[in-house]
């Protein structure tokens, strides 16, 4: 190139060359690629906290603590006057239990509830001769009497069909080798219907039916009376059982009574009312289909205007999943992360110290370190197989905590050890030598002069990488996750070693389930972005924690 | 037996010429290796009780390796190993299957060539070396505590702070507080591996001055590279060169009448 005049004038001038578009290029293409990056991640912070915040600071503004400290609900949209409200069930039936209360209290107020009161009282005075003594008399002999005949007559026919096969072959259209079989089947039927007919006493004619079934097997003309027989004299037995029963059912009866009147609140009644509704079978089984009808038809016209002024309509549209809160899932995604890393750090930190300190550089030594890195390329929902398959089935585990942290450990497994070893290996070899030359077993130079030095770089990187663990859905989903869960963990446990084995609900779960498995509706996003922003929140602080913790280890142990 | 062996006892007031078989260590032609390396030719040698040896020698001519042959410490060393002769203390042989190395380091102590505290309080570095060994009566160690740092005297200095982090003192008071952790286990023979190469000289002349004052107690064998201060605090030295010991005599006569040529040029600068 020709220097022109320009040129002369200044020696320095801007030159293209082909380096210097090279460098224009890729410094644009790094910038933009940074940037790029940036903006995603912005994205993704400012996407999760603000559609997140909807839900946490839902209503007036403030932190919504029915979302943090409640469990998953229904979610009840309904009206109240004309404003439309939004309630959990928890807060549903509450406000419906108010209603109705507000509504019972003014039939009680009003006019007719004295009137109520005492047809009330008259009904329960007519039924209440049930089960004195003379009315359980004379239901007994009744009973005896009623069933005898009804059982005459059946077995009457059966006789007659057993004693002319013939015939019955024909009137039947049957072959006449499965005339007995036939006459069985008639048998079982009406025992079954029996047993199903007479309450409390269904047992006792199961029974005799398993007792005789060699007779009724193949009944003949010689073995259906002794059937006869035997069923008679079972007769004489129920009504004392009927008896019995309908004593105690009376009782339950007159004390719901009692506390009603003394009460008179809506429970009490609801109580009463479901002790009268249970007695209604018994009652049939020992007077019979129509027996004392009047007086039970009575009862229930009494109960009626109760029941009424107890019913209440709160129409609402419901949304499964939609309402309350994610407790359950903070409590086990809390516990999860707990026992995972408790059990990585100690598993790795072991397997680490064998791998730093005690195994001899060697083939077996690089083959364990490639086995271990491999590890750490497995996919998770792999680990959640292998989790189903050893923990939950192999070692019957069932879905619970227990299998669930032993899964998660393994698959951060790799991670732990491999930071524990760097952070093994980054002791200064003096404090080995030192702690040797002092008159040290090997284990106790380890103990006390490398463990303790190394724990702030085992605790940081093992920590940070169990909280990464705490997000993936995969390997709980098999072994330790539930979908809905109400009772906390430590909730309605027989024995302590219960707790291990439930399973619990989680946040990565819980916000796969919200997403994917149930219908979708206006309300499953905040819910899905709610749980995403505690989520979030959660794993920082366990982060933020483990940093906390290494610099204050690395402030006790600076060198 | 070589020439080089022919020693003389250190000259100190009222000592006898001691013999041979009093030696606390004595090497006799030994040879190791690291793997196929041989780093150490036939050495023999005798160090007496206490008496301060002073091994010199330019660097990597296995002066580091002979003397972490007394307490065993190249059995760490992967393919480390005596290829032939022995070294006995007190007439028994180290590589002996009955020896038990942590009775052996208990009784040869060993101070690093840079100081190495462990990141714990002063007394805790003190007291380590008695807790390992089961100690646990509080006073009998405080008691251990206080007079392994008189001796390295160090206790006047840091006995108001001994709860504080030991990286707090400086570099010479590492060291002397090193040397007080190695005292605490009541050693008879101490290691010293070029124990003030990373000091200062007001440092190094304290140090100096306490390895001087332990010889009554202890038998010391100390590595250096630093002439003037083999000169300043041992009895006897001995010359290393590429693996062999060239010479082992008293002092001052290595360093005013060397008897081999490689001694007098390593001494006057030649090389080194
Ligand atoms: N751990 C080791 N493994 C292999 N060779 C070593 C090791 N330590 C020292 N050496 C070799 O042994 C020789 C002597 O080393 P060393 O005893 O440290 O010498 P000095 O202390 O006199 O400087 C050197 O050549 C060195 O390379
Ligand atoms: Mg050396």
């Amino acid at each position: 190139m020709k220097p022109n005049d320009q040129d002369k004038k200044n020696p320095f001038v801007r030159r293209f060359s082909h380096e210097r578009i090279q460098e224009t290029i890729m410094f644009g293409i790094l910038r933009s690629m940074t940037f790029f990056v940036l903006f995603c991640a912005a994205f993704l912070f400012w996407d999760i906290l603000s559609k997140g915040s909807t839900k946490i600071f839902e209503g007036d503004g403030l932190i919504n603590w029915e979302f943090l400290t409640e469990d998953p609900q229904t979610l009840h949209v309904t009206k109240d006057g004309e404003t439309e409200i939004k309630l959990s069930s928890k807060k549903y039936y509450k406000l419906k239990d108010e209603k109705m209360l507000q509504k019972w209290n003014a039939f009680k107020q009003g006019p007719d509830y004295d009137a109520a009161l005492e047809r009330l009282n008259l009904g329960i005075k007519a039924i209440r001769k049930e089960w004195t003594e003379d009315g359980l008399q004379k239901a007994k002999v009744e009973f005896i009497a009623r069933e005898r005949e009804s059982s005459l007559g059946k077995f009457s026919f059966w006789k007659e069909l057993a004693t002319d096969p013939q015939t019955t072959a024909s009137d039947f259209e049957l072959e006449i080798e499965k005339v007995p079989e036939t006459i069985s089947q008639f048998i079982l039927g009406h025992l079954e219907r029996e047993s199903g007919r007479l309450a409390e006493v269904e047992g006792e004619i199961r029974n005799f039916r398993a007792r005789q079934y060699p007779l009724i097997e193949n009944p003949t003309e010689a073995s259906i009376p002794k059937i006869e027989s035997a069923y008679l004299d079972l007769l004489e037995e129920l009504p004392t059982l009927l008896t019995e029963a309908t004593t105690n059912f009376g009782r339950e009866i007159q004390t719901n009574y009692s506390s009603f009147i003394k009460t008179g609140g809506p429970k009490a009644f609801a109580n009463l009312a479901e002790a009268i509704e249970a007695y209604g079978p018994i009652r049939q089984s020992l007077l019979g289909k129509n027996g004392g009808q009047e007086a039970w038809d009575e009862m229930q016209a009494c109960l009626a205007p109760f029941r009424q002024s107890m019913e209440i309509t709160l129409p609402s549209k419901d949304y499964a999943y939609s309402g309350g809160g994610i407790f359950p899932a903070i409590i086990g995604t809390l516990l999860l992360v707990l026992g995972a890393m408790l059990i990585a750090i100690v598993l790795g930190v072991f397997c680490a110290i064998f791998l730093a300190e005690y195994g001899k550089p060697g083939k077996f030594l690089s083959l364990v370190r490639l086995a271990i890195l491999n590890l750490a390329g497995v996919p998770s929902i792999i680990f959640g197989l292998f989790g189903f398959g050893l923990f939950v089935i192999f070692l019957d585990w069932n879905v619970s905590l227990l299998a669930g942290w032993f899964t998660l450990a393994f698959m951060v497994l790799p991670i732990v050890i491999t930071a524990s070893e760097e952070a093994l290996r980054s002791i200064p070899q003096g404090f080995r030598e030192s702690s040797l030359a002092l008159g040290a077993t090997k284990w106790t130079m380890i103990r006390t002069s490398v463990i303790p030095y190394a724990m702030p770089g085992i605790l940081t990187s093992s920590i940070l990488g169990v909280a990464r663990a705490a997000g993936e859905t995969a390997p709980i989903m098999f072994t330790a996750a539930y979908a809905k869960r109400s009772e906390l963990p430590w909730e309605g446990l027989e024995h302590w070693t219960d707790f291990f084995f439930q399973g619990v609900m989680a946040l990565p779960y819980h916000i796969y389930v919200v997403s994917a498995k149930i219908p979708q509706n206006e309300y499953t996003q905040d819910m899905q972005y709610g749980t995403a922003f505690v989520f979030l929140v959660l794993v920082l602080g366990i982060a933020s924690l483990s940093i906390v913790l290494r610099n204050r280890l690395r402030k006790k142990y600076h060198w | 037996m070589q020439s080089v062996n022919d020693q003389k006892a250190p000259e100190r007031e009222g000592a006898t010429e001691p013999e041979p078989k009093n030696a606390t260590i004595s090497i006799r032609n030994l040879d190791f290796l690291y793997g196929e390396n041989q780093v150490l030719h036939d050495v023999s040698l005798d160090i007496f009780p206490n008496e301060v040896m002073a091994f010199i020698g330019p660097s990597g001519c296995g002066k580091s390796t002979l003397l972490r042959c007394f307490n065993r410490m190249n059995d760490l060393v992967e393919g480390a190993k005596i290829g032939k002769g022995s070294i006995e203390i007190h007439g028994t042989d180290l590589q002996d299957q009955s020896v038990d190395v942590i009775e052996l380091r208990k009784k040869v102590g060993m101070v690093f060539q840079k100081s190495n505290p462990f990141p714990k309080s002063i007394y805790q570095n003190v007291a380590y070396g008695l807790q390992i060994q089961g100690l646990k009566s509080k006073k009998i160690i405080d008691e251990k505590v206080e007079e392994s740092l008189r001796k390295a005297a160090l206790w006047e200095e840091v006995k108001d702070r001994l709860n504080e982090n030991a990286y707090g003192l400086s570099g010479g008071q590492q060291q002397r507080l090193c040397i007080a952790r190695t005292l605490a286990v009541e050693p008879e023979i101490i290691l010293m591996d070029e124990p003030c190469s990373a000091l200062d000289p007001v440092a190094t002349g304290r140090v100096e001055e306490l390895i001087f004052g332990l010889k009554a107690e202890y038998t010391i064998v100390v590595v250096t590279h630093n002439m003037q201060q083999a000169g300043r605090v041992s009895d006897r030295t001995a010359f290393f060169y590429l693996g062999k010991l060239i010479e082992c005599d008293l002092t001052k006569k290595i360093f005013l009448n060397p008897s081999k040529k490689e001694t007098e040029d390593y001494i006057s600068g030649k090389f080194g």
